[in-house]
């Protein structure tokens, strides 16, 4: 009963049966944690599992969509909300990569959470429903029930297991967010109000015809949401501190997919219902990005504490999606699509290692370590092939994402487009400069010999979970870097086709169509 | 005289519970009641018992679709919807009652026959169009609920609450009759319909705007709008906690359906406009003082008095906007509100919170030791802070719909914003309930306490809890089976 029933509801199984299976392991007591953390484990990996084999048969129809579920759900005020889930090129590989990190995440912080570790993992799944069901919402109402059903995990997760500080950035993420997807739901009435619909396609239409401040209005209330969520610079403050204080789990779950929603809300709803404000923005946007670019790695390159300074990180590597997307050309987006992927995977990965080596030393200060790569060689190659990815180095994931970005901005047709694209790539130079700088005082040089350091506190290598855990993630960072095509291959045509409207008659459209391919 | 079974069958929804009122202080005259068990079970049944006949009563009065009316007295849908609102609010606070009550060591009768008196004026207030019935019921309801206030003696601010609320609650009264007897007198009627009538062929008579004003004020005053709040976060913190959660939805709501009826009718018609303009500026202050004074709050009970009180303001707004579906809005906002606030308040029962220990301080961790009582309360108060899939969000939802579709773009703007602000004291109770560990003092004190687990208070709780998430998921059926057409029928009649 169940296999056909899958076959047939495949996007609504996916995003609620984990929200089902976290209610259930809710209730298990807390001194069943470690069944409720096995059955979690278990849980995620067979929606894993299940997507993997299901998304094989999958055949994308002209317009790139794999599998989509429509129906009406209510009307109320006049205006029908649809349930309409989709699969399509924009939202594939994220998908994937959020079935693929919840597991891998679970696993690499087993013994990370010291109590109630069962409710922690139940809060996951719940948390891996709402990202899935953001990502696959089509009718814009339904997207934003699901972005505001994000909150609230990922809130306690970081209230209730966090740092000392927990309360404090709980509720500024919390309030942050809110803030600006409050607003936004005003702009995204009004204009579900003059279209009589929640579905993009109309809304885009029913732009076309109000008045160009209204529209410029509507699309700052859009873009201050998700800009909020990615976060674009200046709105970034609520990041580093949810990050710091966010346990291990709760930092790569929101370096890994969270923060995508506000760029994937971006390429997905913003630019394509008002592609003319977005246009008119664009400039903006680019130069905002570029600063975050810079801004975050040189704040980055401040901290004494290695997950402030990841966290910071983040917030360049964002500056980079965004600077893609706001280049509005086929290749500078698809490049952001591919660096969110990147992203989710580099950051993931460092904030699982930053959590294994917390875990043994319990200090993340950059000078209570010195020499842990006598105490823990294995660990500190691993932590130098994600750091080399993180950077950007040729041949692993990084690379591929910021070329094509950075290719994007000087072709984007900004008067400004080439300047920006040169402060960015000094971006990538700074990236290397905080990073190369933190493993070189954490890693090499005599080890660190005084008995309260955090070296002196190493005394085992990563075990066997943990580099099982770190392995699927490497060889994604090479893959990516190597091949990026297959990452790209089905966002292309979508990407392209929600351009075309907004693309300024630029004679190189075109061209650049042509290069991509 | 005789009743016509048509008459009989509109008066009826009145006479159970009320039977039930007059039957129960039968069951306290024994001295020694506080010692013998089953007759406190036989009270609380006999008062769950007449409600539930009641609620039955009236949803298959519903089901049938039949609209009886005796006199002035109609039991329409709006009647309807108020008695099975009413019926519901005061079965949960009589579930919620026998814990609490428990938990002070002041198990009365009394209370009970009081809850259903307030509840049967609560009935007549939200289903008559005459203006002397709406005093009766005005009267009826209220007077019940100021002894209510007082019914636990020995709590240090119980009777001093009872006090506030009666000398305030006196005054909006004598406002809503002052305004009755200045209508009467421009018009020549007690009847809605023919005031309204009047009210809208003549010329706008000064002293007849005087009169819906005064009108206006009473209804303001059990709506808890700002200015005629104040009274709200004492009474509330005086009163046992079912009472708090009772009075708060259900004066609200029975006060809010009155006064959509007094709407309908076309009541305030000489310069409606000024009317409409002045509730507006009502509403906007509503939303501001109520959420921004939250935000203060140590105490949770005045923190949710506070919270009433803006959510007076959302209400407000749906009225200010003006259309059906904005007033269909409302009426979804009410029955979510019934739940979220019950559920609000109930946990305070759940926790074994007595007296005065109803700070945040007090609830310290204790999410940990009822995770179950505190994650239903949980989702109640994030639908209370409108944060989907929450019923709350829904309510907010269709009223703010309404107002942009009929360009008061700012106003919705100012009620988001007053939202997000809600959001952050909402989250203190979880965040004290599940983030904070207990202090040692308080720890010590719940050593020292009997285990009480509430049963019926948790069961409340966990009722509440599900259905604020059941009428998120499934928002459409409640809007067209329930809200619309209690809107639609009740326009219907008064037209």
């Amino acid at each position: 009963v169940i296999t056909p029933w899958i076959n047939t509801h495949l996007l609504t199984f996916l995003v609620f049966a984990p929200f089902v299976w976290g209610a259930i392991l809710l209730l298990l007591p807390d001194r069943q944690a470690p069944l409720a953390k096995l059955l979690a484990v278990m849980g995620a990996a067979a929606f894993l599992v299940v997507a993997v084999t299901q998304f094989m048969h999958l055949q994308a129809d002209p317009l790139g969509q794999f599998v989509a579920e429509r129906f009406h759900w209510f009307s109320a005020v006049g205006i029908p909300v649809e349930y309409h889930l989709s699969l399509d090129g924009l939202n594939f590989w994220l998908v994937l990569l959020t079935l693929f990190l919840v597991p891998l995440t679970m696993v690499g912080t087993w013994n990370s959470l010291p109590e109630r570790a069962g409710k922690a993992m139940a809060l996951f799944l719940m948390l891996e429903s709402g990202m899935l069901g953001a990502l696959v919402a089509q009718d814009l109402l339904l997207f934003y029930l699901f972005w505001e059903a994000m909150l609230l995990p990922m809130y306690f997760l970081i209230g209730v297991w966090g740092g000392a500080e927990r309360r404090y950035a709980a509720t500024k993420f919390m309030l942050f967010t809110l803030s600006g997807s409050l607003l936004w739901l005003v702009a995204l009435l009004y204009l579900a109000g003059k279209a009589g619909s929640f579905s993009p396609a109309v809304m885009a239409q029913a732009v076309t015809v109000l008045p160009v401040q209204v529209q410029h209005l509507l699309f700052i209330a859009f873009a201050l949401a998700f800009a909020i969520k990615v976060p674009l610079f200046p709105l970034h403050t609520w990041l580093p501190d949810a990050h710091t204080e966010a346990p291990t789990a709760g930092s790569v779950i929101l370096a890994g997919v969270l923060l995508k929603l506000g760029s994937y809300g971006f390429i997905r709803f913003a630019i394509p219902i008002f592609p003319d404000a977005a246009r008119h923005y664009s400039m903006h946007l680019a130069a905002l990005s570029t600063i975050a670019i810079i801004y975050g790695a040189l704040v980055a390159m401040m901290q004494t504490d290695i997950k402030k300074l990841v966290a910071y990180s983040s917030v360049s590597h964002m500056g980079f999606v965004m600077l893609g997307i706001a280049s509005m050309t086929v290749i500078g987006t698809q490049g952001a699509m591919l660096q969110m992927l990147n992203h989710g995977i580099s950051t993931g990965a460092l904030f699982l290692l930053v959590g294994m080596i917390y875990d043994r030393a319990h200090t993340r200060r950059i000078a209570d370590f010195g020499g842990v790569a006598t105490k823990m060689p294995v660990f500190t190659a691993m932590f130098l092939i994600v750091t080399l990815s993180s950077i950007g180095l040729p041949l692993t994931n990084g690379f591929a994402g910021e070329f094509l970005i950075l290719n994007g901005t000087f072709l984007s047709g900004f008067s400004w487009g080439h300047a920006l694209a040169c402060v960015a790539t000094l971006g990538v130079l700074l990236s290397a400069a905080y990073m190369l700088w933190m493993v070189k005082r954490v890693f090499w040089g005599p080890a660190n010999t005084d008995p309260e350091s955090g070296t002196a506190h190493l005394h085992q290598d990563l075990g066997v979970r943990e580099i099982a855990v770190m392995l699927p993630l490497l060889a994604l960072i090479f893959w990516m870097g190597i091949h990026p095509r297959t990452f790209l291959v089905q966002s292309e045509a979508q990407v392209g086709r929600g351009l075309a409207l907004a693309q300024a008659p630029a004679p190189r459209a075109a061209v650049i169509e042509a290069e991509v391919k | 005289m005789t009743l016509s079974p048509e008459e009989l069958s509109a008066i009826l929804p009145l006479l159970i519970p009320a039977l039930g009122a007059c039957l129960l202080p039968l069951a306290s005259l024994d001295k020694d009641q506080a010692t013998v068990k089953w007759i406190r079970g036989a009270m609380f049944f006999m008062a769950l018992f007449s409600l539930a006949g009641g609620f039955f009563y009236l949803t298959r009065l519903w089901a049938s679709g039949g609209q009886p009316s005796y006199g002035a007295l109609h039991m329409d849908r709006l009647g309807q919807f108020a008695g099975i609102f009413v019926m519901i609010a005061a079965a949960l606070a009589v579930l919620q009652l026998w814990d609490h009550l428990h938990q002070e060591g002041w198990v009365k009768g009394e209370t009970l026959s009081l809850l259903l008196f307030s509840a049967v004026g609560m009935i007549l207030f939200a289903s008559s169009t005459n203006l002397i019935l709406l005093f009766l019921g005005l009267e009826l309801l209220s007077i019940p609920l100021y002894a209510l206030t007082a019914t636990v003696r020995m709590r240090p601010k119980g009777v001093e609450g009872g006090m506030k609320y009666f000398i305030t609650g006196a005054v909006a009264a004598s406002c809503f009759l002052m305004g009755s007897v200045l209508l009467y007198g421009v018009t020549g009627s007690l009847d809605l319909r023919t005031i309204g009538l009047a009210l809208g062929s003549a010329s706008p008579d000064p002293l007849a705007l005087v009169g819906a004003a005064l009108l206006l004020g009473g209804f303001l005053f059990k709506i808890s709008a700002v200015p005629f709040h104040q009274w709200t976060p004492d009474v509330y913190e005086a009163a046992p906690h079912p009472i708090s959660g009772f009075m708060s939805v259900g004066t609200k709501a029975v006060a809010v359906l009155a006064l959509l009826r007094v709407l309908g009718a076309g009541v305030p018609a000489p310069g409606s406009h000024r009317i409409q303009g002045a509730l507006a500026a009502i509403a906007i202050l509503t939303l501001l003082l109520g959420n921004l004074a939250a935000l203060a709050q140590t105490n949770i009970k005045r923190m949710l008095a506070y919270s009433s009180i803006s959510h007076a303001g959302y209400i407000l707004l749906g009225l200010v906007a003006g259309t059906r579906d904005a007033y269909v809005g409302v009426v979804f906002y009410l029955l979510a509100y019934l739940f979220m606030n019950m559920g609000a308040f109930g946990v305070l029962t759940v926790l074994g919170l007595v007296g005065d220990r109803t700070t945040f301080e007090d609830v310290k961790g204790l999410g940990w030791k009822r995770p179950d009582a505190a994650i239903a309360a949980t989702l109640c108060l994030l639908g209370l802070a409108g944060i989907p899939p929450m019923a709350g969000f829904y309510g907010k939802y269709m009223i703010f719909k309404e107002l942009i579709l009929q360009q008061h773009v700012g106003m919705a703007i100012v009620g988001v914003l007053a939202s997000l602000a809600s959001v952050y004291y909402y989250l203190r109770l979880p965040v004290a309930l599940f983030l904070e560990k207990p202090s040692e003092k308080a720890e010590r004190e719940a050593a020292e306490r009997p285990d009480y687990r509430a049963p019926f208070a948790g069961a409340a709780l966990l009722v509440c809890g599900l259905i604020v998430v059941l009428m998120g998921v499934f928002p459409g059926t409640v809007y067209r089976g329930i809200a619309r057409r209690v809107v639609e029928d009740a326009f219907h009649l008064a037209r």
